[in-house]
């Protein structure tokens, strides 16, 4: 797989992460800030997956010899 | 002389497993994941609240900072009866050197980008440790002003971040920006010519 594409793509996803922050902000500011956590952490949680199982298994693939 | 020799020498200290368990290892990623998307949100909310909307602090028609000014003005006055909202007379002479200087036009930039931009580090996790600090040091400075409402616990909560900063980013960018980067003392392969980036 394209190395540079993998890592724009977990660029990409931890923007998303950010993005999706200041949009909850805005959207639900301090109405409810136990409900305000549940779409930021589904993304936090899709970034982080996406970091774990692609982009590392990517960058360090040739170090196990994948 | 022998005893200042014998105090003084260089000894490791170690610490004991479950303080290295907390701040050092990455079992408890999700526990800090926790406290930063807390905390990221906290200075999210002010932050945003001076960056954007009708009673935000910057850009705004006219001089910026005069909500800023005015926090400064309450802050240092000194009422006739009871306790001013500043203790220590140094911080007092600080913030009329800003307010004489007309440092609020400027400085209310510096902590609404500061807070808005701290909170977003915080969540997604990006040299979380120097955003936890930035926070704990505005707090602190609230503090000294004479704001207490959430600054004592946003202020432990952020110092305990700094000090879990190994492992605090652990399920954010950090877990791959730190290796990359380093550290002032081991630096990474960016910083590195010896060592490639792949």
């Amino acid at each position: 797989m394209n190395k540079a594409l993998v890592l724009v793509g977990g660029v990409v996803a931890w923007a998303v992460v950010a993005a999706t922050a200041i949009l909850v902000v805005f959207n639900m500011g301090e109405k409810n800030q136990v409900l305000m956590f549940l779409p930021i952490l589904a993304v936090v949680v899709a970034a982080w997956f996406i970091g774990e199982l692609v982009t590392q298994r990517v960058f360090t693939g040739h170090e196990k010899g994948v | 002389m022998a005893f200042l020799q014998r105090t003084f020498e260089k000894r490791d200290l170690r610490d004991p497993g479950f303080i290295r368990a907390i701040f050092s290892n990455t079992w408890l990623a999700p526990l800090w994941l926790a406290a930063r998307l807390y905390l990221g949100y906290q200075w999210l909310i002010a932050g945003s609240h001076k960056v954007w909307g009708e009673n935000r602090w910057i850009a705004v028609s006219g001089p910026d900072g005069l909500a800023l000014r005015s926090f400064w003005q309450k802050a240092i006055a000194i009422p006739e009866q009871g306790k001013p909202p500043i203790s220590y007379d140094w911080y007092r002479h600080f913030l009329t050197f800003m307010l004489d200087h007309e440092w609020y036009r400027w400085f209310s930039w510096v902590i609404a980008l500061g807070e808005t931009v701290a909170g977003i580090l915080l969540i997604v996790g990006a040299f979380a440790g120097l955003a936890a600090l930035a926070g704990a040091f505005m707090n602190f400075n609230y503090l000294l002003a004479g704001t207490a409402a959430t600054n004592p616990v946003l202020f432990v909560i952020a110092m305990l971040i700094f000090f879990g900063w190994k492992v605090a980013g652990w399920i954010g960018v950090d877990r791959w920006l730190l290796p990359t980067l380093g550290t002032p003392w081991q630096p990474g392969p960016v910083f590195r010519a010896d060592a490639p980036l792949e």
